[in-house]
């Protein structure tokens, strides 16, 4: 068991380092071949006023006259060596802008984590104890709802009511206490939505276990059973689903950041794409690879020591998403 | 205003706000003897104010980025200017307190106000001044720190005479070097800050000039939050006021969704909001809130027509294109009365621009009449053709501007109306860029929004001579403008050259090369009604230098 683990650990730990040299090959490709060269459109602008010469001259001072190839080489090696180059816009190091905006986008993304995790599970106990006639069936549709909502509607109508109407924050300071937690509301209701989905199907399927039967025929009332039984089970497979949510995240935090006036990862992303920066796109994507990749290797490798019925497949087979082939679908895939 | 305090009549905050701001008002009062007599005169001292934008643009290399629209707004209260340009183009001494020009404009001599110093504690003396002029001029190319595209190619070398004079030589005649110091880039920077590498100019917070402000803290894309320098005496004295400014802070804070940004303003959360949309500005005028559209020195909104491109090589296509356009509806529609008519090429506000509108009206007829004469006849779809072509116009609206597009569709129906056959196509800025702006042989009318410094510096813009930029791609066929393009390039006084600007405006606008849509206002400020006393200079940037706080 033990030998069998660290291969299996081993082998997923390799992928993982596949799969982000990957990212940062395939970010840089992508960015390389988009129309539009960031550093002539800029150089061009006619009130700068350069000759070609000067152009010229300017281009391969930054060493973007080489061969692509080789500027992937020094892109790689600096990546590799953690030097992710200075940003074409702004002309300061990436690493500090990253620096900047990293932990604005750390809290809000933790805190939207945890308002998803919150939501998703009142709504899948409420599944259990709103007798049907009291509105079971409406508590069920919540995840289609939160899902179809979008996340930057949600924004804006907290922000009018809670910012706005009632005070409670102001949009020049987006990172206090009220400011962060709309933010996060905003960010987490539609995560909250797969999470909630795949609760419920796992909480249903338990609920007709032998059993779960047995426990009731004994006379155990539902909040107990809930709290004993049903919960670990159901919730197993929701590490899967939180892992898989990480990408959503990082997506909905950069229309989130936007919304909220905050600045954190996203709106670096979205000034970086329109202005075609490639050092900080690149270094940001490898990032959010990184992050995705990891979180998913954690919750790879936590899986069989909390579940011993998972099979050690190594890396040829992912880990289930959840038990129930059914509930599968419901589960939405966000890439970084 | 009755109901939006109702509306927020319940605002807690609101209340806590009130109460705290007249406690501080009371204490003031007690502690110096305040004379509410005197209330109205003396611009009250302290006060924070928050100003929303749009973005806060790409770098902070000074060189780079003191043209930008956004960086300008800041580096106009962190620097200071050897001249003032006001917005109807007037100059006035700022830090140089006179100057000199000898006859054919080949020399100029600056003459420094005395005891100004940089907030990191150099002395701005003659030698600060020559190192900035150097750096104008030339940038630092291969570090990335770019010259100034608008400061004179002619110049040559400046030299300090003494610590307080300054020498400046141009190869060929430069009339237009004077007003160049009052603008834009021209923000005189701390030698010590201008030595650093580019990396370290790009940090605003290590960037040391000798303005009313100085930037306290700041985050990239985020905010700016600039402090009052309690020695600063040196403001211009065109702005009526040259001690410390009145406001204690400043904070820039980005907000990229419009609405969010005027919302702000209304209730109370903040105290400017940059670029609103026109259509909310009468709503926001009846509100109370103080709405300012100033027009910066430049070209005015319109089109830089394509000459090698069929049929706009015909004059008479040109002049029907200029006759076609009704311009008061523009201004109608799109905009509000705040928006002018376009009286040629040039904003009307800029020295040396003259009133060109009899080429500029609207006579649709004439249009038509045009149209016969060059042979495109109109089929029975309205359309006109010759030669089984169809007359057609594609536009591509400028990305930059936010209603752009609005008058691009209000033009179709009116060109539509004469027999034009008209396309709008709307990409995003970095496609803008790359198939209209720098490579568009096959675009008819290229939308121009520009400022530019002096009016001289237009003739070579339109021309090719000197790396200009050869709007109409005319090269070397037009005659005239060549003439007069070297004219106007040669005059040493402003008496030889108004005339010459006037036969310039008037001859391109005959010839239908440039199409004026309105006279451009790209700055559009929404502002609290307690903030009052700010000054829109020649680019319309607004300086809170001036600006206080009424009760």
């Amino acid at each position: 068991m033990n030998n069998a683990y660290l291969t299996y650990a081993a082998k997923r730990l390799g992928q993982a380092v596949v799969v982000i040299l990957l990212a940062y090959v395939f970010t840089f490709v992508v960015v390389s071949i988009l129309p539009g060269d960031p550093i002539t459109s800029v150089l061009r602008n006619p009130q700068n006023g350069f000759s070609e010469q000067e152009i010229a001259e300017i281009i391969a001072a930054q060493g973007l006259d080489k061969p692509i190839v080789v500027q992937l080489w020094n892109a790689l090696s600096g990546f590799l060596t953690g030097d992710l180059g200075i940003s074409m816009r702004s002309g300061r190091p990436v690493v500090t802008l990253i620096a900047e905006v990293l932990p604005s986008t750390l809290i809000l993304a933790s805190a939207g984590l945890a308002v998803a995790l919150v939501l998703a599970m009142v709504v899948a106990y409420g599944t259990r104890f709103v007798p049907k006639r009291y509105g079971q069936g409406l508590l069920r549709g919540f995840p289609s709802l939160f899902l179809s909502v979008p996340n930057f509607v949600i924004g804006l109508v907290l922000i009018h009511v809670f910012g706005f109407q009632i005070g409670l924050f102001r949009v020049i300071n987006p990172d206090s206490f009220w400011a962060t937690l709309f933010a996060a509301i905003a960010l987490g209701i539609p995560v909250s939505a797969q999470i909630a989905e795949v609760l419920i199907a796992n909480l249903d399927r338990e609920a007709e276990q032998e059993y779960a039967a047995v426990a009731r025929s004994r006379g155990i009332g539902p909040a107990r059973l809930f709290a004993t039984h049903l919960l670990k089970p159901a919730s197993l497979p929701v590490v899967t689903v939180v892992a898989l949510t990480i990408g959503e995240l990082l997506g909905g935090s950069l229309i989130t950041e936007t919304v909220f006036g905050r600045t954190g990862v996203g709106s670096l992303v979205q000034r970086s794409v329109s202005t075609q920066d490639l050092p900080v796109l690149q270094a940001v994507v490898s990032l959010g690879a990184v992050v995705f990749v990891l979180v998913n290797l954690i919750a790879d490798l936590l899986y069989p020591l909390l579940d011993p019925r998972v099979k050690l497949l190594g890396g040829s087979k992912r880990r289930p998403t959840t038990t129930d082939e059914a509930s599968i679908g419901t589960t939405k895939v966000a890439t970084p | 205003m009755t109901e939006r305090s109702s509306l927020f009549s319940l605002s807690r905050r609101r209340l806590l706000i009130t109460t705290s701001v007249a406690a501080a008002a009371g204490a003031i009062a007690t502690a110096t003897g305040f004379n509410p007599a005197l209330a109205a005169d003396t611009p009250r001292d302290g006060g924070d104010i928050t100003f929303l934008i749009d973005s806060l643009g790409d770098t902070w290399i000074p060189n780079n980025s003191a043209i930008s629209s956004f960086q300008g707004h800041i580096w106009g209260h962190v620097t200071d200017k050897l001249l003032y340009v006001d917005a109807d183009g007037k100059v006035s001494p700022w830090l140089a307190e006179r100057w000199e020009q000898n006859d054919q404009a080949t020399e100029f001599t600056l003459y420094l106000k005395n005891g100004v110093t940089f907030s990191d504690g150099s002395p701005l003396d003659a030698s600060a001044v020559v190192a900035n002029l150097d750096i104008w001029y030339a940038g630092r190319k291969n570090e990335g720190i770019n010259p100034i595209g608008l400061f004179p190619k002619t110049y040559d070398h400046a030299e300090a005479i003494d610590a307080s004079t300054v020498k400046v030589h141009f190869k060929k005649p430069t009339l237009g070097f004077i007003p160049t110091l009052g603008y834009h880039g021209s923000i005189l920077i701390s030698p010590k800050s201008i030595a650093q590498p580019a990396s370290q100019q790009a940090d605003l917070s290590k960037t040391s000039g000798s303005g009313p402000y100085v930037v306290d803290s700041w985050k990239e894309g985020d905010f700016v939050k600039l402090v009052k320098r309690k020695d600063y005496k040196w403001g211009p004295a065109a702005v009526g006021h040259t001690g410390p400014a009145f406001l204690d802070s400043i904070t820039y804070k980005l907000v990229s969704e419009p609405s969010l940004r005027v919302a702000s303003v209304q209730s109370n959360q903040a105290d400017i909001a940059y670029n609103a949309s026109p259509q909310e500005l009468k709503s926001l005028k009846d509100e109370g809130f103080t709405i300012a559209t100033p027009r910066y020195l430049g070209f005015v909104n319109g089109w830089a027509v394509n000459t090698k491109l069929a049929p706009y090589d015909d004059v008479k296509v040109r002049q029907a294109l200029q006759a076609g356009i009704n311009r008061q509806e523009i201004i109608d529609t799109v905009y509000t009365p705040d928006w002018k008519l376009a009286t040629s090429f040039i904003q009307s506000n800029v020295p040396g621009a003259t009133d060109q509108s009899g080429l500029l009206a609207y006579d649709p007829q004439k249009a038509e009449k045009l149209l016969d004469e060059a042979g495109w006849a109109k089929g029975a779809d309205g359309i006109r053709t010759k030669d089984g072509k169809q007359l057609s116009l594609t536009i591509h609206s400028n990305p930059y501007l936010a209603t752009s597009k609005s008058v691009d569709e209000l033009i179709a129906q009116q060109l539509g109306k004469i027999g034009w056959k008209v396309t709008i196509r709307a990409y995003d800025v970095v496609t803008f860029g790359e198939k209209v702006r720098f490579g568009g042989a096959a675009v008819p009318a290229y939308e121009v929004t520009r400022s530019f410094i002096d009016a001289g510096t237009v003739a070579s813009i339109l021309t090719n001579a000197n790396n200009g930029e050869n709007w109409f791609a005319l090269d070397d066929r037009d005659a005239t403008l060549n003439g007069l393009r070297d004219r106007i390039a040669g005059a040493a006084s402003f008496d030889e050259r108004n005339p010459l600007l006037d036969e310039l405006q008037h001859y391109v606008l005959e010839q239908g090369y440039f199409i004026p849509r309105t006279q451009i206002v790209q700055r559009i400020y929404v502002q609290s009604p307690t903030l009052r006393g700010e000054v829109y200079n020649g680019v319309a940037y607004a300086s809170y230098y001036t600006a206080h706080i009424v009760d």
